[in-house]
């Protein structure tokens, strides 16, 4: 009986312990930790807690800067980074800085720059470039055609491309989606099976077919950063034209983008709001996907159902870019300079700053989140 | 107006002429120019033909510049790892652009990129040139090379490879870049300028002028005034010359100088001499007789402080070369200065311009005062048998002023940073009514420059609200403007740099009233690539 006794109490303690413990980590595992992803001058990739808005973690990237583009692998433990004048690719562990994989793009005879170009198979096994090729002869350049390379992850710090596929001139950010067709930002937005080397037009744009009241439109992706609405934005600015004489200054101008959902490939194009002011980057609030942010002197904030903007708050300074935390409370903006400045997503007021050790210049800020 | 009055200052350079003043000079031996090319340059560039007319793979596809080859020697020592003496340095230079220069006629309309006299808005060759390469590049730097079309697409290639961002520049990634630049652009290049032309050919077969000698000068110095002087060449070995500049400026004080010169392709002049203490570098070209050297006199430290430079050889005859200066008010007594040489004989300064003292008068240089009667109108001056007529301009009223540069770009910098600042010097052209009774109407007469008084304001309500009068520079008596400090001003909006938009005014007196022109000016950031030519 006291056995059973001690043997009951001991058993009751021993799950009430446990459900002590259980209790303890759940909500943790449900809060899966987020982290912000940023490059800086000289070249350091910077792992910010984005609980307490301070750098958990600083990895140090070899050779000089390239662009700060970074993609994330499907579980978002590794990143990938751009390196030695966007020359390079190094991949890294973000959790203790360890350096696991590396490519070096350009031989004795051939340069080839990557222009943001970067991203990782939805099954987290291949990585892939848009490499710009030329081929260096005794007195004289040769341009080679863009091609998308693929690279074995598994293969580390010596990684060489398994396969190549012939893609367009201008290919700047680049992303997969779910069914692992590779996004190619161009002047058209396309897609690439990287099995097969097809290609398919996903939104047309350098290439639309609107007649002489639509000015072709100017379509850049320097930072397209959609991990948390799951998406891909290929922003642009055009203008509507009054007539056929297509007089500039009676003309009324517009951002729009070409957006892609990545969990499904499809795309929407459309023009978002008039053009007042210069953004750099877009991103979509994960709650709403009416409601866009976008960053550079000002941050603003934009109900494409209503193709208006909301509110515009001056910046400190200009910044390039900017991402969002996972409940799209919070706006974290940076690039250009030293500092992220972090901001209120509803009345867009800034709450908080994140000062790194140099210049983010063109660098990415991505959000990492680790499931635990 | 800048570039026009630029190109309309220079005399037209014919062809085919035969050399009436100085020595006919013989160019390096072809064999010790091929030699040259030889020695530093097959390592990477293929030699094929003959030996007596060999031909460099790209080399021998291009012609251009002093200045230009200047910079792709530069690119092939900075990116190519090419090593040269200076001495090779500059023969390279010498050999490549006397025997692959361009013609006197290839050079108009763009000399004051040569002069660097760069703040000009260009009046565009076409939108397609201006779109694929004037957005980086000034019109006058492609305009200033001729190019087989394959060397025009390795051109485009080259930009490729160097810059590759090339193609993702705003009015580039909205179109196939690369594909028009290569197909199309590289084709109408050689079409417009190529590598083979009748003007380069008969430059070639045209004798030589010699330009040792004596030359009379007349220039402006930004800061010190007009000045007039004499230039001595003596040479030193073909095509250099050891120069000696003495003179004074208008208001009396005395310039002196020395240095070297070197004659590129017959007729480009490029000296660099040392005056009262300053390093200043001459850009000139000769006319096709070799009597005249017109261009630009600028600080070796700063190229946008400069001014016009003309120099007239001495024959040995009478030549009014200026007057200073050249326009007089109607019904006032006004002292004027002839400049000139072996200025012997009666002057007469035109229809109703009354000599009524002379105040000096030795033989390259008369002082008096004048007195205009008459209606207004270009008077031609002259002195004795002189052949050179010198204008002078009688006016009623001053009824405009124009500021030059109408458009000028500065740059911030200095404050511990790499780059120093980049200032503008202005001057102030003063023009009356002319016929038509209207000012700013294209028969306006051009009186020339006059003296200004100085000033800066925001150029409009924007730039005023940014205060860009108070942080982007000043400007001073003499019209020298001087931009603001490099870096972060916390005093400024988003900590902005001293970077603003004003306008220049010059304000101009004309009896008691006065008289004000403006200029357009952005003080801009630093430029952290320095270019031999922009």
């Amino acid at each position: 009986m006291k056995l059973n006794n001690t043997f009951k109490s001991a058993g009751l303690t021993g799950s009430l312990a446990l459900g002590g413990i259980l209790s303890a980590v759940a909500p943790a595992a449900m809060a899966d930790q987020e982290y912000l992803l940023t490059v800086t001058r000289p070249n350091q990739l910077h792992v910010v807690d984005m609980s307490t808005n301070t750098i958990a973690r600083t990895c140090d990237i070899p050779g000089p800067f390239g662009t700060g583009s970074i993609a994330l692998s499907p579980d978002n433990t590794h990143a990938y980074v751009l390196s030695n004048g966007t020359k390079d690719v190094y991949g890294f562990d973000i959790r203790n800085c360890e350096i696991t994989f590396k490519a070096e793009q350009s031989s004795r005879t051939e340069q080839v720059i990557t222009m943001q170009s970067i991203t990782v198979s939805a099954d987290g096994t291949e990585l892939y470039t848009v490499q710009n090729p030329i081929t260096k002869l005794r007195d004289r350049y040769e341009v080679k055609q863009p091609r998308l390379a693929v690279f074995n992850i598994a293969d580390g710090m010596n990684a060489k491309a398994v396969r190549t596929y012939p893609v367009d001139r201008r290919i700047t950010k680049i992303a997969t989606t779910a069914q692992n067709e590779v996004i190619l930002g161009g002047g058209d937005l396309k897609a690439i099976n990287p099995r097969t080397g097809e290609i398919r037009m996903v939104s047309k744009l350098a290439s639309w077919e609107r007649g002489p009241l639509w000015l072709p439109p100017d379509a850049f992706a320097m930072h397209s950063q959609g991990e948390q609405a799951n998406e891909y934005i290929m922003p642009y600015s055009t203008a509507k034209f009054t007539d056929e004489s297509m007089d500039m200054e009676t003309a009324e101008w517009w951002w729009g983008m070409s957006r892609v959902d990545l969990a499904t490939g499809q795309a929407e194009r459309m023009e978002i709001f008039p053009f007042e002011f210069v953004i750099f980057n877009f991103i979509t609030d994960p709650r709403d996907s009416n409601i866009l942010y976008g960053s550079f002197n000002t941050l603003s904030k934009h109900d494409i159902s209503q193709k208006k903007t909301l509110l515009v708050h001056e910046m400190e300074h200009s910044y390039y870019d900017l991402n969002i935390s996972g409940d799209g409370k919070t706006l974290y903006v940076g690039g250009t300079s030293s500092d992220i400045s972090v901001h209120d997503s509803d009345t867009l007021e800034k709450i908080g700053s994140i000062q790194l050790t140099g210049d983010m210049s063109t660098s990415d800020l991505r959000v990492a989140t680790i499931k635990d | 107006m800048a570039l026009s009055n630029n190109n309309s200052k220079r005399a037209t350079l014919g062809l085919g002429a035969i050399a009436v003043a100085g020595l006919v000079s013989t160019p390096l031996l072809a064999q010790d120019a091929h030699q040259l090319i030889r020695d530093n340059c097959v390592g990477c560039h293929t030699e094929s033909g003959t030996t007596a007319a060999p031909s460099f793979s790209r080399i021998s596809e291009q012609r251009k510049s002093p200045e230009g080859w200047l910079m792709t020697i530069n690119r092939m020592t900075h990116l190519r790892g090419l090593e040269l003496t200076s001495e090779d340095k500059r023969a390279l230079v010498k050999v490549l652009a006397d025997r692959q220069g361009l013609a006197p006629e290839e050079t108009e309309g763009y000399r004051y990129l040569l002069e660097q006299n760069t703040n000009i808005i260009e009046s565009g060759i076409n939108q397609g040139l201006t779109e694929t390469c004037g957005r980086c590049h000034s019109e006058a730097r492609f305009a200033l090379q001729r190019r087989s079309e394959d060397e025009w697409k390795y051109l485009v290639n080259f930009h490729m490879g160097q810059f590759p961002s090339t193609e993702f520049h705003s009015m580039s990634r909205d179109r196939p870049w690369y594909q028009i630049a290569f197909n199309e652009t590289a084709v109408e290049l050689g079409q417009r300028f190529p590598l083979h032309s009748k003007e380069w050919s008969n430059w070639q077969a045209a004798a030589r002028n010699d330009l040792m000698g004596r030359w009379r000068v007349t220039g402006f110095v930004p800061g010190k005034g007009e000045f007039a002087g004499w230039m001595s060449a003596a040479k030193t070995a073909e095509g250099r010359y050891d120069v000696t500049l003495t003179g004074r400026y208008a208001d009396g004080a005395a310039l002196a100088g020395e240095g070297k010169a070197t004659l590129y392709t017959g007729y480009e002049w490029r000296a660099g001499l040392t005056i009262d203490g300053v390093k200043m570098r001459q850009v000139m070209a000769a006319n096709e007789q070799g009597t005249a050297l017109d261009g630009r006199m600028f600080l070796a430290a700063e190229r946008e402080i400069g001014g016009d430079m003309r120099a007239v050889r001495d024959q040995g005859k009478t030549e009014l070369v200026a007057i200073q200066p050249a326009y007089l008010r109607a019904g006032e007594s006004t002292e004027l200065t002839l400049i000139g040489q072996n200025l012997a004989g009666d002057i007469d300064l035109g229809d109703g311009v009354v000599v009524e003292k002379v105040l000096s008068r030795n033989a390259d240089r008369i002082t008096l005062q004048a007195r205009a009667e008459g209606a207004e109108g270009v008077r031609m001056a002259r002195v004795g048998t002189s052949k050179q007529l010198s204008a002078l301009t009688v006016y009623n009223t001053l009824a405009r002023v124009e500021v030059l540069p109408t458009d000028a770009v500065t740059r911030i910098g200095g404050a511990g940073g790499n780059m120093p600042k980049v200032r503008a010097a202005y001057r102030a052209v003063g023009y009356s009514v002319g016929a038509d009774g209207k000012p700013g109407t294209e028969d306006d007469l051009r009186l020339g420059y006059m003296p200004a008084s100085w000033s800066i304001k925001p150029a409009d309500e924007v730039a005023a609200h940014e205060k860009d009068d108070r942080y982007a520079g000043s400007i001073d008596a003499s019209g020298i403007f001087t931009p603001g400090d490099a870096g972060l001003n916390p005093e400024r909006k988003r900590s902005a740099n001293n970077v603003g938009r004003l306008k220049v005014v010059a304000s101009v007196a004309d009896g008691d009233a006065r008289v004000e022109g403006e200029g357009n000016m952005l003080v801009s950031v630093q430029d952290f690539v320095r270019r031999v030519l922009d």
